[in-house]
């Protein structure tokens, strides 16, 4: 795990503080993977780190260790000392370091841990961060608590600033991304580079859209009027509800209707002739009746599924049985979708006797 | 990639009511019309299942540029369409100053050269050339993501395919049962004889 020291500078400060002068030193002397530090935390930190460059010395990974100092402070003055650091390197590798003193356990001089901390409702990127490291060090540590971390390390021969870092970063958001479109895209798994996978993806949503489209056509052409058959709302809605691929038929089965919504479909048979009134568009109290209804939402188109059902001999014994026994009762329990207006449910019991 | 339960449901109440709603707004149409209206309802219902996405803000707006539609918009959403039609802040696209994105592009490009090994120059930058191409058309494709960019871009590609693979399905069940429905035409004749007895009354 990656692991962040949050320590305030002051820790490391009283150590450092006569120590400018031998900074250079102690550089070169990391380098080397020598034992020269001034300090307890100096030595601390190249410890754990010599062991590691022990194991794995490479160039690449001393960039690293070439910093000695631990506070901010100090790397920045000795950065004005010496030219060939970029200030954000040294920062860089500041973090990089309180990370291996936190972590010695890791190999994490090879690999890459992007972790995007997001503790309660901090605010900006690392490489953000890095860039006001050049502010005062006690304002740089104070701010990390409160900002959003992506904890990332520089990988092996890689450039450790923090422009590439955030670019790496970035990237591989951005292969995630494409992976995960990979797999929704049928046919894209054995399709490699960006380029080839956008356009598999370009040309799935057009063939997408282009259906919608079609099936809008289809469906004007099926219904000259709009008035829309509600009886095989039912069905649609129960294959959903059930969650089964398979398209069904008008005259189900009864046992295998989800009797939760048979009850709750049954109550209203007459809410629903209001909602076919008003496809048809024949009285004045119609529109009236048309505002107060759509409140109640397609139960009320579903129920009226029940009411028109009449003719299809496979659900009307079933049905007809539950009609005697719940129609009387009143509202049943507990609904699918929001309950239907209590108003109109008793007009409309009144219409229909 | 499965869509939830809750979207489909949501969706196919909405959808449901829209139709509705479309259907009775106006008995004598064009084909054309009508069908703009079930597409309509077909889009309006998919954004408002979908909630609180770019995409789904994007095509409200733009349904809502056009004044017939607005009436019927409000009145499937409800209390909906205040909510989506809200100014979204964090999809604002930052105002940045063009001076400082040309210096950091510069710098950017020139560490770019110097850092990556040459590798073919002429492949990589074709590559990334059509990749380019590639990302505005799909920019263009989806709605909203003129605004947005890289992976940003791609997640709302992914959401907004998986939407409209469920408005596919969603409506050819649709249609299979209208036309199932059609079929059994004694069911169509019951509806006459009920909606005439309910006439008279």
């Amino acid at each position: 795990m990656v692991q962040w020291l949050e320590a305030p500078p002051s820790d490391f400060t009283p150590c450092l503080h006569g120590q400018q002068q031998h900074l250079p030193n102690s550089m070169q002397s990391l380098n080397d993977a020598d034992d020269h530090e001034t300090s307890s935390n100096l030595i601390r930190i190249h410890d754990q780190i010599g062991s590691h460059g022990n194991g794995s010395p490479n160039p690449a990974a001393t960039k690293y260790l070439t910093i000695g100092a631990a506070t901010i402070g100090e790397v920045e003055t000795s950065i004005k000392e010496q030219s060939n650091y970029s200030r954000k390197r040294k920062v860089e590798n500041i973090s990089n370091e309180k990370v291996g003193c936190g972590s010695p356990a890791e190999d994490g001089m090879k690999d890459k841990r992007v972790k995007e901390d997001i503790g309660g409702g901090r605010g900006a990127a690392q490489a953000g961060n890095k860039k006001e490291a050049s502010g005062d060090a006690s304002k740089e540590n104070a701010e990390p608590p409160k900002t959003d971390y992506i904890h990332v390390r520089a990988r092996r021969g890689q450039a450790t600033d923090s422009h590439s870092l955030a670019e790496r970063v970035r990237r591989e958001r951005i292969s995630e991304r494409m992976k995960y479109l990979q797999e929704l895209v049928p046919g894209c798994s054995n399709i490699t580079g960006k380029a080839g996978i956008l356009d598999q993806i370009i040309n799935y949503v057009r063939s997408l859209q282009r259906q919608v489209e079609f099936l809008s056509m289809k469906l004007t052409a099926v219904n000259p009027r709009l008035d829309f058959n509600i009886d095989n709302f039912f069905n649609t809605e129960i294959n959903l509800a059930c969650n089964s691929g398979v398209m069904p038929m008008i005259d189900m089965p009864f046992e295998q209707l989800d009797p939760s919504y048979i009850q709750f479909n049954c109550l209203h048979p007459t809410a629903a002739c209001c909602g076919l009134d008003m496809a048809v568009g024949s009285s004045d109290t119609v529109p009236h009746r048309t505002m107060s209804l759509p409140a109640s939402d397609p139960e009320t188109i579903l129920d009226s599924s029940l009411s028109v059902h009449g003719c299809s001999p496979s659900w009307n014994t079933g049905l007809q049985n539950l009609y005697g026994v719940e129609f009387h009762q009143g509202r049943g329990p507990a609904f699918p979708f929001q309950s239907l207006q209590g108003d109109i449910l008793p007009h409309n019991l009144e219409m229909e006797m | 990639m499965q869509a939830s339960n809750t979207f489909k449901k949501a969706f196919l109440k909405r959808m449901l009511l829209g139709l509705q709603l479309a259907g009775f707004s106006s008995k004598s149409m064009t084909v054309q019309e009508r069908k703009s209206a079930i597409k309509l309802s077909a889009d309006v219902a998919m954004a408002c299942a979908r909630g609180s996405a770019n995409w789904s803000r994007a095509i409200i707006a733009d349904l809502s540029k056009q004044e017939k539609n607005k009436v019927l918009l409000r009145s499937i959403l409800r209390k909906d369409y205040e909510r989506l039609t809200r100014p979204c802040h964090h999809t604002w696209k930052i105002p940045r100053s063009k001076k400082i994105l040309k210096r950091s592009f510069r710098v950017c490009s020139r560490r770019r050269k110097g850092l990556r090994a040459p590798q073919g120059l002429a492949t990589s930058v074709l590559a990334r050339v059509l990749v380019k191409k590639r990302t505005r058309v799909l920019k263009r494709l989806v709605p909203g993501g003129e605004s947005l960019d890289g992976s940003y871009l791609l997640d709302e590609t992914l959401d907004y395919a998986i939407s409209l693979r469920v408005q596919v399905d969603l409506m050819q069940r649709l249609s299979k049962a209208f036309e199932a429905s059609k079929v059994g035409s004694h069911n169509v004749c019951t509806f006459q004889a009920r909606e005439d007895s309910y006439a008279d009354k």
